[in-house]
């Protein structure tokens, strides 16, 4: 591999599905900011909030069926995935104790090697798991249901709802500003939102772990 | 054709208000407008002030209209003589807002309480249960000779007889079916003829001066503050109950004034006249007035008391049960059939009014009540928090 090679990160159908998702979430965070504080202006936008609610709730069923056809078609792509996030190793909370190096006032000697996603995506890739199945388990019922559950259940569902879209939604511009406006880390944006590559340098530094494996392929 | 109401009874609060669309599901009358994540909005001339909506918003976002102020005024007003009357289904309930379980009879720190937070005159609505279940026993007595042919009755109303002592009902009736109103009871609610004995009767045995007499009435019901203030309950020529307030309330205004509720030793309401045959006791959940103004009938036409009466579901139609009583009319010489239907919820009342408007009803008296339970489930009781339906 010369120093101008590329390796390929995220595949064709990653990528849309990563677009896919990324669109629908701004529908639904939008949304549900607009109607739950009554921002007229962010409800005006949908055609006031009774619209506002139907954008929402389909562009939930995208949010549902976008990663569920996703997975189905691969299958072992998205095991590897969920393989590699959650397999926590020493190298992974040395990365979270230095914070990958990326925070100007944490001292940093060295990052430890990392595997094709570093400690901190492989947690914000369980927490957006986790966050998603609770924001669909509560909001099934909030819609179908509404009628005929308890509406102390239905309390609770908006609670989990709330409260969860409050973190993901941190969690998600937290991730925005690492992947597209911090100087070092940035470097990848292209690899997810355009054409799937990666420098094989920087790969070499930011992944080693994985790196190696591809240079075993190799 | 709607009602005349004076004041709206039931409000939602758009600032609390999450659209989450709940409360139109368990409207009975389609009242509420909007769809989910919009502000829901009550149209109050289809609104039968049930308050089925509040107890039922997981926000709290749907409250009533409170005279709780107008009372404490009343209290602390030396010239007025504040007399007050607990219905049957608050009794089982008060206790909740305390932390005590649901269904712990509280009647007698109740009437403590009461006598603490200044009435003078505490009562039991019980009484004019039974007053309410014998009008409407002999009420029906006369629509069953008038439809024999026996002379003297025919002034005497149509069958089948529909009670009256849900206001809910009565306006949805008004409001929906005006020709069914012949059909309904002309027997007042226990609330309003207990509040024309406390002007009329009570006044005068107590030596009190009506104008000065302030008549409440503690209710497990919002639809009764629109009840009290119909023009037409005025049997002193003052209004027979001045303010109902609900269980919430008075649980509210008792915890306002500071008094251990938990603590209170307990205590007998004031007797109007003698006591109550505690047929009433049953008031509060649904079958309870038609069962006992069926008894009373019963007692009255064939001298002998009616054993269990076994209702059974209408197949389909789960808050619809029926029963048929035979009844020996001493003074005919021929046993009777009574068909009874029981209905709670205005949402399934409409088949049954459509069928009697139509001629094809086989019931001769007909118990509705608006709450799904009866009573003890209305609109004025405490709100539950329960994570299952
Ligand atoms: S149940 Fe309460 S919060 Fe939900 S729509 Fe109705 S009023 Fe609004
Ligand atoms: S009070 Fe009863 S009738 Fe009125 S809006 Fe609420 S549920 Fe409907
Ligand atoms: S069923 Fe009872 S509590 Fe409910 S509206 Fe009728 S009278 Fe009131």
């Amino acid at each position: 591999m010369n120093a101008n090679a590329k390796v390929l990160k995220h595949s064709g159908q990653t990528r849309t599905m990563h677009w896919l998702h990324l669109i629908v979430c701004i529908l639904l965070a939008l949304t549900g900011i607009g109607f739950y504080w009554d921002i007229n202006w962010i409800n005006n936008l949908f055609g006031g909030p009774a619209n506002a609610s139907i954008v929402h709730r389909w562009s939930a069923v995208i949010f549902v069926l976008g990663p569920l056809l996703y997975i189905l078609f691969n299958f072992e792509r998205f095991s590897r995935f969920v393989d590699t996030i959650s397999n926590f190793t020493k190298d992974d909370f040395g990365w979270i104790k230095t914070m990958g190096g990326y925070i100007p006032f944490i001292k940093v000697d060295e990052v430890p090697p990392q595997d094709k996603y570093n400690a901190g995506q492989k947690v914000l890739g369980g927490l957006i798991i986790i966050g998603c199945l609770l924001m669909i388990i509560t909001g099934f019922p909030m819609w179908v249901w509404r009628g005929v559950v308890a509406p102390g259940f239905l309390a609770f569902c908006y609670n989990i709802h709330f409260w969860t879209s409050i973190i993901l939604i941190l969690l998600v511009l937290g991730h925005f500003f690492l992947a597209a406006i911090h100087p070092k880390s940035r470097v990848e944006f292209s690899a997810m939102m355009i054409d799937g590559y990666v420098d094989a340098d920087i790969t070499a530094e930011h992944n080693e772990k994985w790196y190696a494996t591809l240079k075993e392929v190799e | 054709m709607s009602t005349f109401t004076s004041r709206d009874i039931i409000h939602v609060d758009p600032s609390i208000c999450k659209g989450c669309d709940h409360c139109t599901s368990v409207c009975p009358t389609r009242a509420i407008h909007g769809t989910i994540g919009e502000k829901h909005r009550i149209d109050h001339r289809k609104c039968v002030n049930c308050g089925q909506c509040l107890i039922n918003c997981p926000f709290g976002a749907i409250s009533d209209l409170s005279a709780l102020d107008t009372l404490v005024q009343a209290l602390n007003d030396p010239n007025k003589y504040v007399v007050i009357q607990v219905a049957p289904a608050v009794r089982v309930a008060l206790g909740e807002e305390f932390g005590m379980q649901p269904g712990t009879n509280v009647k007698g720190k109740m009437f403590a309480a009461l006598r603490q937070l200044g009435f003078d005159q505490v009562y039991d609505t019980e009484f004019a249960a039974d007053l309410t279940i014998m009008e409407e026993g002999t009420e029906l007595i006369h629509r069953i000779y008038n439809y024999a042919g026996v002379a003297g009755f025919e002034e005497s109303g149509p069958l089948p007889q529909f009670t009256s002592c849900c206001p809910a009902w009565i306006k949805y009736a008004e409001d929906r079916y005006p020709h069914i109103l012949p059909h309904i009871s002309s027997a007042k609610s226990p609330q309003q003829m207990f509040g024309a004995i406390a002007k009329t009767y009570a006044a005068q045995k107590l030596d009190v001066d009506p104008a000065k007499m302030y008549s409440v009435s503690v209710m497990p019901c919002t639809a009764k503050k629109y009840e009290c203030d119909r023009p037409e309950f005025i049997a002193s020529g003052y209004k027979d109950v001045d303010v109902v307030i609900t269980t919430r309330e008075l649980a509210n205004l008792i915890k306002q004034q500071g008094i251990d509720f938990r603590n209170l030793n307990d205590e007998e309401a004031d007797r109007l006249i003698g006591s109550s045959t505690g047929a009433a006791t049953i008031f509060g959940v649904t079958g309870g007035v038609m069962e006992a103004a069926l008894r009373t009938a019963y007692e009255l036409l064939s001298g002998k008391t009616l054993g269990k009466i076994e209702f059974k579901k209408v197949r389909g139609l789960k808050p619809i049960r029926e029963a048929t009583v035979e009844i020996p009319v001493k003074d005919l010489g021929v046993t009777v059939p009574v068909n009874v239907c029981i209905v709670h919820g205005l949402k399934h009342v409409n088949g049954i009014i459509e069928d009697v408007l139509a001629g094809r009803s086989k019931y001769h008296f007909i118990e509705v009540m608006n709450c799904p339970g009866g009573c003890i489930n209305g609109g004025g009781q405490p709100i539950r928090h329960e994570m299952y339906a």
